[in-house]
């Protein structure tokens, strides 16, 4: 069933495609569901308090009952909005962040993961177009705070996508290929072990990047509460917004996967059954991503840019310096 | 760089400490002694000076009395609109009996307005259930008690003085 890459394509296999599309849907919606419980509780705990314990036991329906909420709102499109740019946003928005999740090695049998040659750079060119989304967004609303919020996101992300894509390069030296599955596996075989070990430098230099794309806390500039409103997604109500949202928490876990892929071995690991390694893996990166979000405050605007252009760049381009120098020596 | 190293530490220790928060409507929090809810009302100790009324920001107090036989103003009603009401205190302390003063009662949510026109009784029965009615009582109570004391004592003293 799964050898649809070499046979033409029929109806039962388009159907079986679309299946299985709603089912890894489902499945998604189901896990950031629970991140975003997760969130919640762990700042709460961080902040001496406890998060939502009433609804359900332990207050695990929250965010069931934050969904049917969105779900139930009324859908306000405002009056000098462009209309088709305004309701296209979200989904320009949300359509790369669930595409990159093909690509993602998830167990050692690779059952769900498109074994694309070039993994790394899908992963990479895809959630460019989301800043498109976020653009659009922004300058559909017909609202300045919406605007300044959208051109802030998009300066944001393009200047941090840049470090991202470097940081990978010292990983894709050492494994010599771009597809994930097989960087993976490299790591299994690395004389240094995994290879946060070799590419410190790179690792902390992708999570900053991950962080600042993810427009999350100390980089949330674009939803700035306290600036902004809440920045491009002022004027959407419902579900559209309820899209938003998910489009952040999607990549927050699929960036937290590629971490896990790249720099913490996938899903290696001893006794463990595979998947759990990866899952146990991811949770630690998201875990971590939430801990600075409750531990740091924004960044000035002004210093935003001057750390991606000023800081970062130099140092991921040192470490791709540093790994082809003691590539060649050691 | 250390500094942010150092405040996520901070951040991680705080999992582990008591968490502040009170599961509400289950729990009450302890309110202080000077805490301003609704108000009580004791009609014994009312001398109907009208200082209250007076001192009202909000003119919510309205109030009436009449000369009892001992020639003594009583109190005959006694109105609260707690819709205007501020629940500032200056009442309370510009009262020179203490005939009215404050509870901790805050959960006072109601289906209609007419609700919010306390009289009296309802003062008065809200100095009964949450109110300082028993700590007065007992106090009434120990200071009979220790009139007795004092007389029996003196009637000892009287005895023994005239048999000695």
């Amino acid at each position: 069933m799964f050898s649809w890459q070499t046979q033409p394509l029929t109806g039962f296999n388009f159907i079986g495609m679309v299946i299985g599309a709603v089912v890894v849907l489902a499945l998604l919606l189901l896990i950031v569901m629970y991140l975003i419980f997760f969130l919640r509780k762990v700042v709460a705990w961080m902040q001496n308090r406890i998060g939502p314990n009433r609804v359900g036991p332990w207050g695990l329906f929250q965010s069931m009952a934050d969904v049917l909420k969105l779900l139930l709102k009324e859908d306000i499109v405002p009056e000098n909005a462009d209309r088709a740019l305004f309701m296209i946003a979200p989904i320009i928005a949300f359509v790369p962040a669930f595409m990159v999740l093909a690509v993602i090695p998830y167990t050692a049998t690779h059952i769900f993961t498109a074994g694309l040659n070039i993994g790394v750079l899908y992963y990479i060119a895809l959630s460019s177009i989301t800043i498109l989304g976020i653009v659009l967004g922004g300058w559909a609303s017909n609202n300045k705070y919406s605007l300044v919020g959208g051109l802030r996101s998009a300066a944001q992300m393009i200047s941090y996508e840049i470090p991202l894509g470097m940081s990978v390069l010292g990983v894709v030296m050492l494994a010599g290929t771009l597809n994930l599955t097989t960087i993976v596996q490299q790591q299994a075989t690395d004389r240094f072990g995994w290879y946060i070990i070799p590419q410190i430098i790179g690792f902390v230099v992708f999570m900053i990047a991950a962080i600042a794309e993810l427009n999350q806390t100390p980089f949330d500039l674009p939803e700035a509460e306290s600036e902004l409103v809440a920045g491009y997604f002022t004027e959407y109500t419902g579900f559209r917004f309820a899209f938003f949202m998910l489009t952040e928490f999607v990549y927050l876990f699929a960036i937290s996967a590629l971490a896990t892929t790249l720099f913490l071995g996938g899903w290696l690991g001893p006794w463990l059954p595979s998947w759990l390694w990866f899952a146990i893996k991811t949770s630690a990166v998201i875990f971590f991503m939430f801990w600075v979000r409750a531990s740091m405050p924004r960044i000035r605007t002004d210093l935003l840019m001057g750390l991606a252009w000023k800081v970062l760049i130099p140092v991921a381009l040192f470490n791709i310096l540093l790994t082809g120098l003691l590539s060649l020596l050691l | 760089m250390f500094g942010i190293i150092k405040g996520l530490g901070v951040t991680l220790g705080q999992l582990t400490k008591k968490k502040v928060t009170l599961q509400y409507p289950d729990v009450k929090p302890v309110w202080p002694e000077r805490f301003r809810g609704i108000h009580e009302f004791i009609p014994e100790l009312c001398i109907v000076c009208n200082q209250c009324a007076r001192i009202c920001p909000t003119d919510c107090i309205s109030l009436s009395g009449s000369r009892d036989a001992n020639k003594k103003m009583r109190i005959d009603t006694y109105d609260i609109n707690f819709e205007i009401c501020i629940l500032c205190d200056l009442c309370v302390e510009v009262c020179p009996t203490e005939a009215i003063l404050m509870t901790d009662q805050f959960e006072l949510a109601a289906y209609s307005r007419d609700e919010f026109y306390k009289d009296m009784h309802w003062l008065y029965d809200n100095h009964k259930e949450h109110g300082t009615y028993k700590a007065l009582q007992a106090a009434k109570e120990q200071a009979a008690q220790e009139l007795a004391a004092r007389e029996s004592g003196s009637a000892k003293e009287t005895e023994t003085g005239g048999e000695a």
